[in-house]
């Protein structure tokens, strides 16, 4: 019961937080889900994580609802028909945004959100437009408080995407998470333009969009931090393997390879799909979800997700050099990724239906516990070298990945009047093999944590122990303390 | 062969898009509030800097200043007690090694500029490196100068240059002459001749207090560049007092509200033209 009276009279919780809070405390109250010892030792040692996803899952972790159906057929469940205006549409999303499950309670994909809109757009003004995609996003910052809940755009240039980004700018508000998908026939105006909004604000994500085409086809999405998985799918869980940790466990680098990384990961695999058992089996989530029921997710487009991090300082154990300032390092990270992504792929998914019947493979960027061990297979923050090296080792190792992995590329604020130069580097960035990628000004007001923004203003708040809207706000300042996010090399000086 | 200071490979300030700055050693005029007098001269090898270096990344070899940047911290104090305005941190470098810098990163670059000192002092490297440049890649080429150079050196350069930024410290000549040491009668020809061929991209002038700030200093060189052509960019620089060695070393920084009011008078007569 004293988890209980914690929760009920912590200060720093609001009542939505509290409520979260207290359901995650009944789920545990259940044992874990079925593992054998090697396993759960492997999860007791901080070697395998499964980032608070609770004993006994009761929904995926992340859902991508196929928002375009809900628009085409309506839903009887929420007796929404078929939106026939900009109104009815706006409305019948903000509607089912607070339907769709996720991990955290919010919905961590809203759509392709200027596609969705931009038939509706001849039925209203031009004013009327705008004003409603204000009263959009701000209803989506005020009622999802949440920054891992993700909006897509592009690649397609549309009046609702050029709109989102400019009331973006001007709002200045952590949620949604945006991301903006850039094809070889995105218009470079309308990249620029989201380039100009992303050195403010630290968002639009720039997504690779023909490399991610070639590995999930046309119908994928962006969601939470930034982990691209199927539309009308997702993912049942994300188990990551802290790979400095593993590392520790190693005689040498072939121990880690043929010995240490095979057992861990099996045991990874093993977690994963023991929890996409539960959800599917014991919590017959696809039996009870309207979702399910109206055709919006179906269980042939899910997979799990299994993540790595850590691979710096991995690299740092085995070796005693540092990946980005000596070629051999970045030699040796590159095929303990491959390794394990080739582990990952032996392995049979349970469900992932979705991805052939195989898991996902993510570069899983952290939580705020984590201290000293740097995100998926980043380099240490402060020591980035000089950043079209850093660019293309992480394009070698980006390939790797079919459930998202990104890099934070922060400029001077001298970018902010040469955005033809920036684009040229992101050009650059995804010829090089980059999937996903942020860039942000070091004055910014807004902070990429690790793939999800915090303002500082809040984070000021928090310190001085207000309660605040947002979770991730308290995420976020015990990154910045743990992983010192705010030490990121400053580029184009 | 050139003396090449430093490379910068990543910047946004020097020219259009993402460019590689290629700083080079050794300059013509003695501007009085150079915030980098270090790439003045060549270095002399006094061993003065190796002296004061506690890291032992300066030393001694075949009688010549060598410099091991594997163990240099940065702290510059090489750089300060030179009495030479040189620098041991500078290196000697081929037309193909900068060029191979700019090959195998120009999937990320727009172009390449050099700047230095001054870089038309080493004029025929220029040709060289810009010519390898122009044959094998897309990357645009530009230069950073103060224009005090021949007419005949500025004509050869003009052929493998895509666009000129001419620092102008004063259109006044006594002015101009108590700033830099040197008339501005050949660079202001010189400019004008860039600008007749379509490669003005950018004029910067550095506001200095009480040599070229005055109302009708600035708004003298705002008009003459607002007729000069259609298409020149000008940008007004404060004096910023990092760096600088001699007689200016202990003047502030120049004043914002000064400069601001200089700055909208610039604006009211070049408008977009006048750089934030």
């Amino acid at each position: 019961m004293n988890g209980v009276i914690e929760i009920l009279s912590n200060t720093k919780l609001d009542y939505k937080q509290k409520r979260a809070a207290l359901s995650s405390l009944t789920e545990n109250s259940l044992p874990y889900v079925d593992i054998s010892d090697k396993a759960r030792k492997y999860m007791e040692d901080g070697i395998i994580c499964n980032l608070n996803e609770g004993n006994a899952p009761y929904r995926p972790r992340y859902i991508l609802p196929d928002y375009k159906k809900y628009f085409e057929n309506g839903s009887e469940y929420l007796n929404i028909k078929k939106p026939s205006d900009m109104y009815e549409a706006v409305n019948a999303l903000l509607i089912i945004y607070n339907y769709v499950p996720s991990i955290t309670g919010y919905p961590v994909y809203l759509g392709n959100v200027d596609e969705l809109l931009e038939p509706y757009c001849d039925t209203v003004s031009e004013k009327e437009l705008e004003n409603l995609l204000k009263m959009f996003l701000v209803n989506i910052d005020r009622n999802l408080p949440d920054a891992f809940v993700h909006m897509n755009i592009g690649p397609r240039d549309t009046r609702v995407g050029r709109l989102i980004l400019k009331l973006e700018e001007n709002l200045k508000d952590a949620v949604p998470n945006l991301s903006l998908k850039c094809s070889k026939d995105t218009p470079d105006d309308f990249i620029k333009l989201a380039i100009k909004t992303s050195l403010e604000i630290g968002k639009p994500y720039f997504i690779n969009h023909d490399e991610l085409v070639k590995v999930l086809g046309e119908n994928y999405g962006i969601a939470s931090c930034y982990n691209a998985l199927k539309i009308g799918g997702g993912s049942f869980t994300l188990v990551r393997v802290n790979l400095k940790e593993a590392a520790k466990l190693s005689k040498d680098y072939n121990d880690f390879i043929e010995r240490v990384l095979p057992d861990v990961i099996g045991c990874q695999c093993e977690i994963i799909n023991e929890r996409a058992r539960f959800i599917v089996e014991t919590a017959k989530f696809f039996g009870t979800s309207f979702l399910s029921r109206e055709g919006l997710i179906d269980i042939s487009n899910f997979t799990s997700m299994a993540g790595i991090f850590g691979l710096y300082e991995c690299v740092e154990i085995l070796s005693g050099m540092k990946m980005g300032a000596d070629e051999s390092a970045d030699e040796m990270a590159e095929n303990i990724t491959k390794r394990a992504y080739e582990l990952v792929k032996e392995k049979e998914g349970l469900y992932c239906y979705g991805y052939g019947g195989k898991i996902g493979f993510h570069a899983q960027s952290g939580i705020d516990s984590d201290i000293d061990v740097s995100a998926g297979v980043r380099i240490k923050t402060g020591c980035e070298p000089e950043i079209f090296n850093q660019i293309r080792l992480e394009g070698k190792l980006q390939k790797y990945f079919d459930t998202g992995v990104s890099d934070i590329y922060i400029f001077d604020r001298t970018a902010k009047s040469n955005i033809d130069g920036v684009l040229t580097i992101i050009k650059g960035a995804f010829k090089s093999g980059i999937r996903e990628m942020t860039i942000n000004t070091s004055d910014s007001q807004l902070i990429r944590i690790t793939g999800y923004l915090v303002k500082r203003c809040d984070i000021e708040k928090y310190e001085k122990g207000e309660p605040l809207r947002e979770g991730t706000v308290a995420l976020g300042a015990d990154s910045i303390k743990n992983c010192r996010i705010l030490d990121r090399k400053v580029r184009g000086i | 062969m050139a003396y090449i200071n430093k490379i910068i490979l990543n910047t946004f300030i020097d020219g259009p898009g993402s460019r590689m700055a290629v700083f080079m050693q050794g300059c013509n005029l003695r501007c009085l509030y150079c915030h980098n007098p270090e790439t003045w001269n060549l270095c002399t090898n006094c061993g003065e800097c190796v002296k004061a270096c506690k890291k032992g990344a300066l030393y001694f070899k075949d009688g010549r200043v060598k410099y091991n940047k594997d163990l240099c911290v940065k702290c510059d104090v090489c750089i300060k007690v030179c009495h030479n305005n040189s620098t041991p941190k500078y290196t000697d470098m081929s037309a193909q090694d900068i060029f191979k810098t700019a090959y195998d990163n120009r999937d990320f670059l727009d172009g390449i500029t050099l700047s230095g000192g001054e870089c038309t002092l080493q004029y025929e490297f220029i040709l060289e490196l810009f010519k390898l440049i122009k044959e094998n890649t897309k990357l645009t080429t530009f230069i950073d100068t103060n224009g005090y150079m021949e007419f005949d050196v500025l004509k050869k350069l003009i052929d493998v240059t895509d666009g000129f930024m001419f620092d102008l410290k004063a259109l006044n000549r006594e002015n101009h002459i108590k700033l830099t040491g040197y008339d501005n009668e050949k660079i202001i020809k010189n400019l004008e001749y860039v600008s007749k061929m379509g490669l003005l991209y950018e004029v910067r002038t550095v506001l200095v207090e009480g040599y070229n700030d005055s109302v009708e200093e600035i708004e003298k060189i705002s008009k003459y560049i607002f007729n000069l052509n259609d298409y020149t960019k000008f940008k007004l620089i404060p004096f910023r007092p990092l760096g600088v060695k001699g007689k200016l070393s202990n003047m502030k920084q120049f004043d914002e509200e000064k400069f601001e009011y200089l700055y909208d008078n610039s604006k009211r007569i070049l408008q977009s033209r006048l750089k934030e």
